[in-house]
């Protein structure tokens, strides 16, 4: 693995006196494409936010190139990680540009404006994720996948060699899905680290280059998507029946889940009892 | 670049009515004053050489410059602040219809001003009544907050509720000493409630412009950091904003200014509401611009309500406060259809 620049030793985290995850450690390399991958509850965006700073952690050390955490200044971590967060609220009618620029924040002192140059970035930013058009445009008036690649750009913009993601293809069709992927895996190939909080197993199957699983509590497996899409580790994170089949002609991996019979008959009495007949 | 254009010339527009207003409002009133004895009144007062050959009755000089003017620069001041604060509480609860009174300022200068009535303080100084005014929505805002944190932080919406519950708890005290006044005094307190312009004197105006001001430009200073406080509080903390302390320090200077204009006026509504309301929907959210712009735009609404007050049933006066509500709360009603229609 190269350089090392997120490391994370005997994690424990969860909100108040609740544990949601123990017992994580990992290491993750300059240029990686990491997927978060685990059932809904499974502590994933917990842990995208606990090792960004946002939650507090409830043991472990967490560092960034070497240094902990705890040692970066708000703005100084803010040039070192960009972080797209699942839901986003942006009220008051701001424009795509606004946005975008609020990524150049971190760089700026607190008396200072946005320069020219901080300008023509965002713009760019926003022409590589097709979004130019929508520079001038109210984000109230524009679609989810158009919101999603204006804040791409935002996150963008803040010119960080880390990256995660949380969530980012929730709610958008399978075209702006792989999209995201496909930035993804550019801005790694540029050197750039992306850790990203996933749904789609399929695409991180293609995408990624490795995959960390949670589940029960604690971080499952984690390693290359040969090694964690499993049917057994899959089976066991998302207490289901999940089946892996290998395509032999392009090497993707197909995820879905099986239905047992005892549970489709269950599934058909229960639904003849609602139904009434 | 010509959203900064059109935002700067709008800033020119407002500052140049505000200032044909201000003119407006010291030549209007029960004794009719021409505009050029105003302006000599103004120019030979502050020693400039202009005007100096037009003869002024003593009766035309004592009401500019002891009544018309304090009254307008009061107006301002109070109407600037009320406007900014307003803007700013919007965008710290990232909710347009917040005001300043919605974290106990109003209902505490009201208890500050019942108690200075109450002990007499009224009686003995014009001063005691906004220094009380002063100092209770100071501690209604100390208490809000105190009541609202959690951990070292605070979570806007318990800010809110908090805000409620100590609003009501004052106006319980407000009520209960209330009921212990004689005649005269609740007269006096009521005169104070509904807010206005009249008879406020240069001591007002020296109250006041200190603390306005510094609050004005303050939260000028920080409107790019509100630019980014509005996205939300992980939004901010993850371009690297120390959310807590940005939005404590406005929640702070917010108060104080409001406080301050509330003690020399008395409550006045709707401006901190409506007028926030009106430039975002003309010029756009950007707060660099809506601040300013809401600070001249309150400043603006209250000098003209002021005037409309002194004509409208001439030779009697309508207080500004009522004007301000019977101005601003059909616009408010018609925001609030308008927003059944579109997303803020």
């Amino acid at each position: 693995m190269s350089e090392a620049v997120i490391q994370v030793a005997q994690l424990k985290l969860g909100y108040g006196d609740r544990c949601v995850l123990k017992e994580a450690s990992f290491s993750i390399g300059k240029g990686e494409i990491v997927g978060i991958i685990g059932c809904n509850g499974a502590g994933k965006s917990t842990l995208l936010k606990t090792i960004r700073g946002l939650l507090p952690k409830q043991g472990g050390r967490i560092s960034y190139f070497g240094k902990p955490l705890e040692e970066y200044q708000d703005k100084e971590l803010a040039t070192k990680i960009a972080y797209l967060q699942q839901h986003v609220e942006l009220g008051f009618g701001y424009t795509g540009k606004d946005i975008v620029m609020a990524g150049r924040y971190p760089y700026m002192k607190w008396w200072e404006r946005e320069s020219d140059a901080d300008e023509r970035l965002a713009l760019a930013c926003m022409e590589y994720t097709g979004t130019a058009d929508l520079a001038d445009r109210s984000v109230n008036e524009v679609s989810g996948g158009q919101k999603q690649r204006i804040l791409i750009a935002k996150v963008l913009a803040q010119q960080t060699p880390i990256i995660f993601l949380d969530e980012p293809t929730t709610g958008l069709d399978m075209v702006y899905q792989e999209e995201i992927f496909r930035f993804a895996k550019a801005l790694a190939a540029q050197g750039k680290t992306v850790l990203m909080v996933v749904h789609e197993l399929n695409l991180a199957s293609k995408y990624c280059s490795r995959i960390l699983l949670l589940g029960e509590g604690t971080l499952l497996a984690d390693g290359s998507p040969q090694e964690v899409f499993t049917e057994k580790l899959l089976s066991r994170a998302y207490k289901a029946d999940i089946k892996v089949e290998h395509d032999l002609v392009n090497g993707n991996l197909h995820i879905s889940t099986r239905v047992s019979e005892a549970a489709k008959l269950r599934e058909a009495e229960l639904l003849r009892q609602i139904c009434g007949n | 670049m010509l959203k900064k254009c059109y935002g700067k010339a709008a800033l020119i527009v407002l500052a140049c009515l505000l200032l044909l207003v201000g003119c407006v409002s010291l030549t209007i009133g029960q004794i009719d004053v021409p505009f050029k004895s105003a302006a000599a009144v103004l120019m030979q007062q502050l020693g400039l050489p202009f005007l100096q050959d037009v003869s002024l009755s003593k009766e035309q000089l004592a009401v500019i410059w002891y009544i018309r003017l304090p009254r307008m620069l009061v107006g301002m001041l109070v109407g600037g602040a009320l406007g900014i604060s307003g803007a700013v509480m919007q965008g710290i609860f990232s909710n347009p219809l917040a005001d300043p009174g919605l974290i106990g300022i109003s209902a505490g200068a009201a208890t500050g001003a019942v108690v200075a009535i109450a002990i007499g303080g009224t009686a003995g100084s014009m001063l005691a009544m906004p220094v009380f005014a002063l100092c209770g929505s100071i501690l209604a805002v100390c208490l809000t907050v105190f009541l609202a944190m959690r951990n070292g932080k605070i979570p806007v919406m318990t800010l809110l509720l908090a805000g409620v519950a100590v609003g009501m708890l004052l106006g319980a005290i407000t009520s209960g000493i209330l009921t212990f006044m004689n005649e005269q005094k609740l007269q006096q307190y009521l005169f104070w409630m509904v807010g206005g312009l009249d008879y406020r004197r240069w001591e007002h105006v020296y109250l006041a412009v200190g603390p306005v001001l510094v609050g004005i430009f303050i939260m000028l200073l920080l409107a790019r950091h509100l630019n980014i406080l509005v996205l939300g509080e992980t939004e901010a903390k993850a371009v690297g904003m120390p959310v807590m302390q940005f939005r404590m320090g406005l929640l702070f200077v917010a108060a104080i200014t409001t406080a301050t204009s509330v003690c020399v006026s008395g409550n006045i509504g709707f401006v901190g509401l409506v007028i926030p309301h009106m430039m975002r929907m003309l010029l756009g959210p950007d707060h660099r611009i809506l601040l300013p712009a809401s600070a001249l735009g309150g400043a603006l609404f209250l000098v003209f309500c002021d005037c409309l007050g002194r004509v409208v049933v001439a030779p009697a006066e309508v207080r500004v406060g009522i004007m301000t509500a019977i101005l601003g709360s059909p616009y408010f009603l018609y925001l609030l259809r308008k927003m059944q229609k579109s997303v803020f």
